[in-house]
């Protein structure tokens, strides 16, 4: 069920964007999407969204990490949660904190790891499953 | 005699020399008395007269003080610590005592005409030697006395006179002396050129040795640092992935070079940035920066552009972009290099210290070397992770659109975009399916790619196979029940370790059970053994009730993309790949496989691998 929830997609490749764009309006979920870690910045900036989708790798391999890490370490935007698009989650649940930690800071800034492809329902439900998280606590 | 003593403290070169000479002094004097002694009696038999008594007296009595001599250097030498002062008296003691000793002896053989006056200059040498140049001169000046003093008592007669040794001839009388006379100058001046040359050769050999010592000390401490310097890089290679490498060669560098701290900050992709990427010794907030906007710094350009930069004080300000924090920071001076291969630089590799004008010549040429074989590592780790960066790239780019298109196709199969008819559903499901294969291809693909170009190249470590295959089976346990087919394991245990790697180990199982799974039908079993054999090997043991291979297939069975043609009818999932990744892991692995099967009953793999000793492939 919707609840009018802003949210926020950071993925380069836009038929993926639109895609899931159509999934989340579908449930009356309020979708605004950036195609790069900077405008992601800049439209986290201009309002703070309730749920990050962020792709993994777009130009470069660890743009999705650099900014995950950006948010986590701002007091503002360390709260708001990320769902990390990828097409090995469980590689980079595990890897991931080795290879960026020492670099980019403490605190591992994922919420949760998705599988591309997208399968709407389950994404739909990890979406409620976190938001209804988000809202308790 | 001050002087004297300061010189020789200062050396521990010299002091161990004075020990072991004044040793050898001793020794000389027990092969002296000795010698002496016997030539005195032999020449006593062969009937040259000379005082033979009184000469076996004094040699005797020398022979009985180098006793007590003996005795106190072993005396001095076992006190902790030496004391220099000490055995340079002892020195002058002997010194003394042989001249005295001698000159009783050239007065028993002659006086100023004895063949053994002489004999003096022995001891202006070893004085000169071992003692400072002015207790030679001080001894010359004695001998002189002496000799003056022999010529007076004989000449008036205080003492009498004696034969002149080999020359049966009685002391000259006293008409003679212009003679005796012009005798002794001769003598005075020899001595006393004697004694002159000797100090100014030692004068000139103790330099040549302080300088000696000072090139050996130099020469051991660059030796130290270059021997650090090859354990840096040692370390450096070792180093398997980026971050780590250029950690090490921080850490190393600040303990090395002796300072307060190191970093390394290399160049963004865009060239307009430096990123600190590596830091020891430098607080959080210096670092917290992290980026450098090269516009902003001039030092950045400069160094960036090839040239170094060393600061002996921290002054100006606009070199700098933040020159508060590097004062805030403590740091006096500073050292920059560019990290450059073939003419390319990619970072920049600063040292600080909180002492100005900490760094010299020496430093900067010493920390240049560092800095290049710092870059050469760093690119060197970089060209072989780019090795297989391509292909993974590759594999990202084939993909990417690749799950872009299989979400779109859900997204209209879920009625996302409004009904979809019947025929329609149909086709997409086809289309979805061969994408998802699509998929499979490009993953075993990558991963053949990946084997084939790091093979030779890995090491090997002891891997314990049997967890790996109780999770291969785990994670296609599901999927076998899902499909009906019943999963029966038998593995013994305390299976010995072999040489792999965990990924080599986990693909050949997941390749093997997938298989066995997907080719057969519902109802039916695949069992999985894993045992030990004989003393050298352990087999894997895989067997099915499936569809089975043709005979005639069976030889073709491990080429790229290859399918039997009853597999390709059962199943249109396969890449083909499957056993090729198989057969190539297993060859790696030093090991082997069989396969034996009824077309329509099943197939059974048996793999053996070896139980190696490590080194099974070169690093």
């Amino acid at each position: 069920m919707g609840t009018g929830a802003d949210i926020l997609i950071i993925d380069d490749d836009k038929d993926l964007v639109n895609t899931i764009r159509i999934i989340l309006e579908s449930r009356d979920y309020s979708v605004r999407a950036a195609h790069n870690g900077k405008d992601g910045h800049g439209a986290i900036e201009e309002k703070i969204p309730d749920l990050i989708i962020l792709d993994v790798m777009m130009s470069t391999d660890t743009e999705g990490f650099d900014l995950a890490y950006k948010l986590k370490n701002s007091p503002q935007h360390r709260d708001i949660p990320i769902l990390m698009l990828s097409s090995f989650p469980q590689k980079m649940a595990e890897k991931g904190p080795e290879s960026f930690q020492h670099v980019l800071g403490e605190g591992w800034p994922v919420t949760e790891f998705h599988e591309k492809p997208i399968d709407p329902d389950d994404l739909l439900e990890a979406i409620e499953d976190i938001l209804r998280e988000e809202n308790r606590i | 005699m001050e002087p004297g003593y300061q010189l020789i403290k200062e050396q521990l070169f010299f002091r161990k020399e004075l020990v072991e000479r004044v040793h050898w002094l001793i020794n000389l004097r027990w092969a002296v008395s000795g010698v002496a002694l016997a030539a005195g009696w032999i020449a006593h038999f062969l009937d040259l007269s000379h005082p033979i008594l009184p000469l076996t007296v004094l040699f005797v009595v020398v022979a009985l003080s180098n006793i007590l001599f003996l005795a106190i250097w072993k005396r001095l030498k076992s006190r902790e610590p030496q004391e220099v002062k000490h055995f340079v008296v002892f020195a002058h003691v002997q010194i003394a005592f042989d001249l005295v000793a001698l000159f009783c002896v050239i007065y028993f053989t002659g006086g100023i005409y004895s063949p053994l006056l002489m004999f003096v200059l022995f001891h202006i040498i070893l004085a000169g030697i071992l003692l400072a140049p002015l207790s030679c001169f001080i001894y010359a000046a004695f001998i002189l006395l002496a000799a003056g003093a022999l010529i007076a008592f004989q000449e008036f007669a205080l003492l009498p006179p004696q034969p002149v040794l080999f020359q049966n001839v009685p002391f000259p009388s006293a008409d003679r002396l212009p003679d005796v006379l012009a005798l002794y100058l001769t003598f005075a001046s020899g001595i006393l050129i004697s004694t002159f040359l000797i100090t100014t050769l030692k004068a000139s050999l103790r330099v040549k040795g302080r300088s000696l010592i000072t090139v050996s000390r130099k020469l051991d401490q660059s030796n130290t640092k270059l021997t650090a310097l090859y354990e840096m890089v040692k370390e450096m290679g070792a180093c398997s992935e980026s971050q780590g490498l250029i950690d090490s060669a921080t850490r190393n560098a600040k303990r090395i070079m002796g300072v307060k701290g190191c970093s390394i900050k290399l160049l963004d992709d865009d060239r307009k940035t430096l990123r600190f990427c590596s830091t020891h010794g430098l607080s959080e907030n210096y670092t917290a920066k992290g980026i450098i906007d090269i516009e902003k710094s001039p030092v950045n350009r400069k160094i960036l552009q090839g040239s170094f930069f060393t600061i002996g004080k921290i002054q100006k300000d606009d070199y700098f972009q933040y020159p508060e924090d590097i004062r805030k920071e403590g740091i006096a001076s500073m050292m920059c290099l560019p990290l450059k291969v073939e003419k390319m630089i990619f970072g920049v590799f600063c040292i600080y210290s909180d002492i100005p004008h900490y760094f010299g010549p020496d430093d900067v040429n010493f920390f240049s070397l560092m800095a290049d074989l710092t870059a050469v590592a760093i690119e060197d780790l970089k060209r072989e992770l780019n090795k297989t960066w391509f292909l993974k790239k590759a594999a990202h780019q084939l993909r990417s659109p690749l799950n872009a298109i299989r979400s779109m196709l859900d997204l209209i199969l879920k009625g996302y975009q409004g009904d979809v008819a019947e025929k329609q559903k149909e086709t997409l499901t086809r289309c979805k399916k061969r994408l998802e294969i699509l998929g499979e291809v490009i993953n075993d693909l990558l991963k053949l790619g990946l084997e084939r170009m790091v093979a030779g190249e890995t090491a090997f470590h002891p891997v314990d196979v049997s967890p790996i295959l109780k999770s291969v089976c785990e994670l296609h346990g599901a999927r076998a029940s899902e499909m009906g087919v019943d999963m029966i394991f038998h593995m013994e245990d305390s299976i010995p370790e072999v040489m792999a790697d965990e990924k080599l180990v986990d693909d050949l199982f997941t390749n093997l059970i997938s298989n066995a799974i997907k080719y057969t039908p519902s109802g039916g079993k695949v069992t999985v053994v894993l045992a030990r054999e004989k003393e050298n090997r352990i087999r894997f043991e895989i067997a099915d009730t499936g569809i089975g291979i043709p005979k005639s297939e069976i030889p073709r069975l491990f080429s790229e993309f290859f399918r039997a043609e009853n597999a390709k009818a059962f199943s249109e999932e396969g890449t083909g790949l499957g056993l090729v990744i198989v057969k190539e892991a297993l060859d790696r692995l030093k090991g082997s496989i069989t396969v034996e099967s009824t077309p329509g009953e099943g197939t059974c793999f048996v793999c053996y691998i070896p139980i190696g000793k490590p080194g099974n492939e070169k690093r």
